[in-house]
């Protein structure tokens, strides 16, 4: 570890030498690296993070600048994971970043996943993230929603069979539209830096909020806790949605 | 009875008030409560269907009836882009 590189970091009281030790042992996989995932890369290498995996198949596309900040023009057509690869090993050496070009589907999530301490949702599909849950779930590996639309951003951690999962609160989640989600550009950036401390929260052991939302017009978070839903058919009957 | 909402993100907006309350009879179930906040602000139209109550930090069925003193919140939809 470098001497000074987290020092300011460490001089938080209650995140520490220690705090920075757990961080640099612990491996995430995050599951789409665009507006939201690239910006939670981000965070997590540079606050030391041990190791990230960044798994998404696609390229980077000028509807994607408006709202990211390592992707530039030069990027345009070439794979979003490998980008990010490129670019966040020259922000952190120490960190080990892997950028995977896949399609992740039921087949093979449960290989990509594999060790990962914490799961981040970067994606822009429901039905992935009914997978992540599903997959969470069954492998016992946290993880943590973020999503966002037009001024609104929402975060999630979830623990297996400890908090509520996504199929627990579920009935309400709308179907995706098939058009483009509008987002405001400043959003994804906000929404990825509170996924990451719940994703911090997560490896250090500490609780989580709940439900977070952010409003931008409102200008101020929220939480709604939630129980775990008693008759959930995937975290309490283990009935896989999308497995 | 009195059921006092709270209210979550830009419903506060739509609403101009953090809470609401609703003058409502024994029984009331968690889907009227629902139509009286969407009759009195139908900006929520829209959300009607999927909008997130939960009442004493559950989310129930909409059927679930309310008694008095019982905790409502009212979310808008979760957001699925990225």
């Amino acid at each position: 570890m470098q001497s000074n590189r987290y020092h300011r970091q460490m001089l938080v009281k209650e995140f520490g030498e220690q705090a920075q030790q757990i961080l640099a042992a612990k491996h995430v996989v995050l599951i789409g690296g665009g507006g939201l995932g690239s910006h939670s890369a981000d965070l997590l290498v540079r606050m030391g993070i041990g190791s990230i995996t960044i798994i998404d198949n696609d390229v980077v596309d000028s509807t994607n600048l408006h709202r990211t900040s390592l992707f530039t023009e030069e990027d345009l057509g070439n794979p979003k994971a490998m980008v990010l690869q490129q670019k966040l090993h020259a922000v952190n050496s120490e960190v080990k970043v892997a950028g995977v070009r896949r399609v992740v589907i039921n087949e093979n999530i449960e290989a990509l996943v594999r060790g990962a301490d914490v799961i981040l949702d970067g994606t822009d599909s429901l039905p992935l993230r009914y997978l992540i849950n599903d997959v969470s779930i069954k492998r016992d590996i946290p993880w943590v929603y973020a999503g966002v639309c037009d001024t609104v951003g929402m975060v999630m951690g979830v623990i297996p069979k400890k908090t509520p999962c996504l199929q627990c609160i579920s009935k309400d989640i709308p179907e995706q539209s098939t058009g483009e989600t509008p987002v405001l550009g400043s959003l994804p950036a906000t929404t990825a830096a509170i996924q990451v401390n719940e994703t911090l929260k997560l490896l250090l052991g500490r609780p989580l909020a709940g439900l977070i939302v952010y409003d931008v017009w409102n200008q101020c978070f929220e939480t709604m806790k939630i129980s775990r839903n008693p008759e959930c058919p995937v975290c309490v009957k283990a009935r896989w949605k999308m497995l | 009875m009195i059921i006092k909402i709270k209210l979550i993100g830009r419903y506060k907006t739509i609403a101009g008030q953090d809470n609401l309350q609703f003058d409502a009879n024994t029984g009331t179930t968690i889907r009227q409560v629902i139509d009286m906040f969407v009759k009195q602000y139908p900006l929520v139209e829209k959300d009607k269907k999927f909008m997130m109550v939960s009442k004493n930090n559950a989310l129930t069925s909409v059927d679930t009836p309310i008694g008095e003193g019982d905790e409502i919140t009212i979310c808008p939809p979760v957001v699925s882009g990225g």
